[in-house]
């Protein structure tokens, strides 16, 4: 979490040093985790040998869980469903269809997921407290259910289920069932660590700091986190597997809410989204379960029933008031207090002196653009485009060719709908009517990443940063759309080589832009200007064949823009199209081929500049009725 | 038949008017915060419980319900300022995160102060109807009563008064807000004082009957919740439809195929109504909340 971003790049690295850097953090955790669990049985008294094994149980649903809440930024309150689904699953294939232990366990675990699917499906579309609500909904189902029916044998549960046995060892104490369930632990945590650093948790990263942007590059949110929801279940589910083993008997509270909250409180209480600290969460949660029914009926005389409820309200609410990074917040801010009490080492620091740094405008190395089709040739197409708020049209059918290989202003005076017609094209809008195809395809009314799939991609007016990653970070996700590791190659970890390529190629691309020497600094602490830049750089890094860009010219000092106008025109010979909302006028018309004037949703001109900047309409449009004056003001404009 | 009918119905509308309560104190806090206070239903509980106890104590039933509904709302401001107001970052999945630690631990006061077992108030005073066979419990005209004076009330103080107007627009128009003259601080400790009256008169009024448990409110104030769903989060009309709708579908459920099933009807129809329309009972949604 606190891996320091030394300013080494990574990639000049050879593959043996890479691997270390990129993975010293889970090969260290993971072997001081095996040491500790393989002496832990050696050590620990009999009641703590219990529930240290409760808690590496627990621990699986609850990493399932932190996968849930950082990476998709949804929480379940029904993860004891999928845990209930997976023991309620194994243990009666065991007891009644004398299944072995191997199937039944697979079988726990995908009858979790397909559950979690099928809730899923619908449901991940939402946003907002939907998911949260409506697992606990499930939760109460799938208790109702089981308490129900003959099937799961009631109140009583399911009961009888013998001891696994390992390589004909019977697992039947704690500390040989501590040293069965860890390695399924150590597993589970590489896999989600592995998950969290590949090319789906960072797509998945990205879309919580900026679902547009993130969108915008290729990046399909629901998909992405239909099957992070799915994962997750599959964690409870192995949990759960585990846990059946474990008690021998399966009742319907274990699928209840106090249980789903339980798992809840370690992912919080471990820290938001860290997957060490839902482990270290789980051992925490449930040593004060434990020492909270001793302590509670002690200090309070009288007391009985789940007094710990007490206990986890009251560190909940602290957690969130006082910690809420939780373990992983209180951890890193002791690393740092030992760190400065250490004797000063030599600090790296980042030369971010912005205004010393000489501005290049001969571009180094032109970023790799695709060009689909000929110059010349049509490759957007928008017909009678028409977009209605209410009762104010905002776009009154608009028909307009874009040529490939060519640059196309978008002018328009405020309000003239210049951002509503970018965003149908880039699909952040669905139009009342009419339609955008892109490369002959229809994009209008589909999601932003069906249009960036085919090649689209845009920068954003009101920059859209990934404020948690830094500047080659950002860059890097417009790579995107090039990579094709999904969450399961990213969860074996087995993607190195493709993140490598596209980070050398964000790298290239950070030089042609003279952002190099930023490359490491957090992307929300750069200035306006250069943050506007980066947004270029990532939009390019997704090599498109169209680039929407949208006042790419705002903010940007005059030897800036003058690099990126070079570099736009650069680009355009080389093939990309490029189609460009802009209010600098002059820009525009010494930037463009052709300029296309939107006026109170009407498109009123659209040809060469000079025609256009000629056109009386135009002039009346931006300037007021009266022509001469509106003249005279306007070739102020330009001179500016 | 037909009497067994119209018994279900009238039980199934007592309780679904408790539900609806609940909706309305949901709703009243999520046009203002947009939050979802799962600890709705344990403001019902503690007013129960307070209630009850404080009869026991020999305090009059008038007296002891009166006091129980003015510390409950205390007890939701207290909820607000102390807690609610101090969350710096308070995303849709923290707030969730804190109100639910707040339902746990109302939870746990009430299981170490009053213990584990059930309480209800004594019935209010009233004769029972019976009507073409089917018996009308004065309680339960206590219940539908409660909902029409305080859930109406709250709906039209939200819906036509300039205070109730100006409560919404805080969620949306905070500045506009200010302007009539309300600071969105203060809007937030009036919609937790709101959500905490109606939850407690729905506590006291439904404890003769339903009685009053430490761990019953998450499940009452979750079927609110599905009730305020029903509503689209935004209408109290819809929400209150919906919620008189779960109580009798409750009701026939309970009757008709098995009690244990009861509970679970209200989270299918939760997860239908999320998985097939959003906006819920509102027939012109204005913008779903997604």
């Amino acid at each position: 979490m606190t891996d320091s971003t030394a300013p080494t790049f990574v990639g000049n690295l050879t593959p043996r040093k890479r691997f270390w850097a990129t993975n010293r953090g889970t090969v260290i955790g993971c072997s001081v985790l095996i040491v500790v669990a393989i002496i832990i049985p050696f050590t620990a008294s009999a009641s703590m040998m219990n529930v240290a094994v409760f808690a590496m149980i627990f621990a699986l649903p609850a990493i399932g869980l932190s996968l849930l809440m950082g990476l998709a930024g949804q929480v379940s309150l029904g993860q004891a469903a999928f845990f209930g689904i997976g023991a309620y699953t194994h243990a009666i294939l065991l007891t009644k269809f004398d299944f072995s232990g191997p199937v039944a366990a697979i079988a726990g675990v995908l009858a979790a997921m397909f559950v979690a699917l099928l809730v899923g499906l619908p449901l991940m579309r939402l946003r907002g407290h939907y998911l949260a609500l409506a697992t606990l909904g499930l939760g109460f189902i799938v208790m109702i259910t089981a308490r129900e029916w003959d099937f799961t044998g009631r109140t009583t549960g399911i009961f009888g289920i013998g001891r696994p046995v390992v390589f004909g060892i019977p697992i039947d104490n704690n500390g040989l069932f501590f040293w069965f369930v860890t390695p399924f632990v150590v597993l589970g945590l590489i896999v989600a660590l592995n998950l969290t650093h590949s090319r789906a948790g960072r797509a998945l990263s990205a879309v919580n700091d900026s679902e547009l942007a993130a969108e915008s590059l290729g990046v399909s949110t629901y998909a992405l986190r239909l099957k992070v929801l799915v994962l997750s279940a599959g964690f409870a589910g192995l949990g759960g597997v585990f846990y059946a083993y474990q008690v021998a008997i399966v009742s319907p509270q274990i699928a209840g809410f106090n249980v789903s909250v339980e798992f809840l409180l370690m992912v919080v209480i471990g820290g938001l989204g860290s997957v060490w600290g839902a482990l270290a969460g789980a051992f925490l949660i449930e040593f004060l379960g434990e020492g909270m029914s001793e302590l509670i009926p002690a200090l309070i005389p009288g007391a009985t029933g789940e007094v710990q409820l007490l206990g986890y309200g009251i560190v909940l609410v602290l957690v969130i008031l006082l910690l809420p990074g939780g373990l992983v917040q209180a951890t890193s801010a002791l690393w740092r207090w030992i760190l400065a009490k250490l004797p000063p080492r030599a600090v790296h620091t980042l030369t971010g002196d912005n205004t010393k740094t000489a501005i290049n405008t001969v571009v180094a190395a032109l970023p790799r653009v695709s060009a689909p089709l000929a110059p010349g040739e049509p490759i957007l197409h928008i017909s009678g485009l028409t977009m209605r708020y209410g009762g104010v049209v905002a776009l009154n059918s608009v028909d307009l060719t874009v040529p490939a290989g060519t640059i196309l202003g978008l002018i328009g005076p405020n309000g003239a709908g210049k951002t509503t017609c970018f965003n149908i094209i880039s699909g952040a809008l669905a139009p009342t009517s009419g339609t955008v195809k892109f490369l002959g395809r229809t994009i209008s009314g589909r999601k932003p990443h069906v249009a960036a799939s085919h090649g689209l991609t845009r920068t954003f007016q009101n920059l859209q940063i990934f404020s948690s990653t830094d500047v080659v970070g950002n860059v890097y996700m417009g790579r995107y759309r090039q990579g094709k590791a999904g969450v399961l190659r990213g969860m074996l970890g087995l993607q190195a080589h493709e993140q490598r390529a596209n980070r050398d190629v964000a790298h290239d691309i950070l030089q042609s832009m003279n952002l190099t020497d930023v490359a490491h600094e957090e992307a929300g602490a750069l200035p306006f200007g250069r943050q506007r830049m980066m947004e270029v750089c990532r939009a390019l890094a997704a090599e498109p064949a169209l680039l929407l860009l949208d006042e790419p010219m705002a903010g940007l000092s005059g030897a800036e823009r003058d690099v990126l106008a070079e570099l736009l025109r650069r680009l355009r010979d080389a093939g990309l199209t490029i189609l460009l909302v802009e209010h600098d006028v002059a820009q525009v018309m010494s930037l463009a081929d052709h300029v296309a004037v939107l006026d109170d949703g009407v498109l009123i001109a659209h040809g060469e500049p000079q025609n256009v900047r000629n056109d009386p309409a135009v002039i009346a449009a931006y300037l007021g009725t009266d022509v001469d004056e509106a003249d005279a003001e306007l070739t102020e404009l330009e001179g500016h | 038949m037909v009497v067994d009918f119209l018994q279900l119905t009238v039980a199934g509308l007592s309780q679904g008017s408790v539900y609806a309560l609940l909706a309305v104190g949901l709703i009243a806090v999520y046009t203002v915060r947009h939050i979802v206070n799962i600890a709705q239903g344990e403001f019902a509980m503690l007013a129960g419980i307070g209630a009850t106890w404080l009869t026991a104590a020999g305090m009059p039933l008038i007296v002891a319900i009166l006091v129980a509904i003015f510390s409950v709302i205390l007890v939701a401001i207290a909820m607000e300022r102390l807690i609610i107001a101090r969350v710096k970052n308070l995303t849709t999945l923290f707030s969730m995160i804190v109100t639910l630690s707040v339902s746990i631990l109302l939870q746990a006061i009430m299981l170490l102060v009053w213990g584990p077992e059930a309480r209800g108030l004594p019935r209010f005073p009233g004769e029972n109807l019976l009507i073409g066979g089917v018996s009308i419990r004065s309680q339960e005209l206590w219940m539908l009563g409660a909902l029409v004076v305080v859930g109406g009330g709250i709906m039209l103080f939200y819906e036509k008064t300039r205070w109730g107007k100006a409560l919404r627009a805080c969620a949306e128009q905070p500045i506009a807000a200010r302007i009539v003259g309300i600071s969105p601080m203060m809007a937030s400790i009036m919609a937790f004082a709101i959500a905490g009256f109606v939850g407690a008169v729905a506590g006291v009024v439904s404890s003769p009957i339903a009685l009053s448990l430490w761990s019953g409110g998450l499940l009452l104030g979750l079927k609110g919740f599905v009730a305020a769903i029903l509503g689209g989060f935004s209408s109290f009309r819809a929400a209150i439809v919906g919620a008189l709708l779960l109580g009798v579908i409750e009701a026939y459920v309970a009757g008709y195929v098995a009690s244990g099933l009861r509970d679970g009807v209200a989270f299918l129809i939760l997860i239908l109504v999320l998985t097939f329309r959003t906006q819920g009972l509102v027939l012109k949604p204005t913008a779903v909340r997604v």
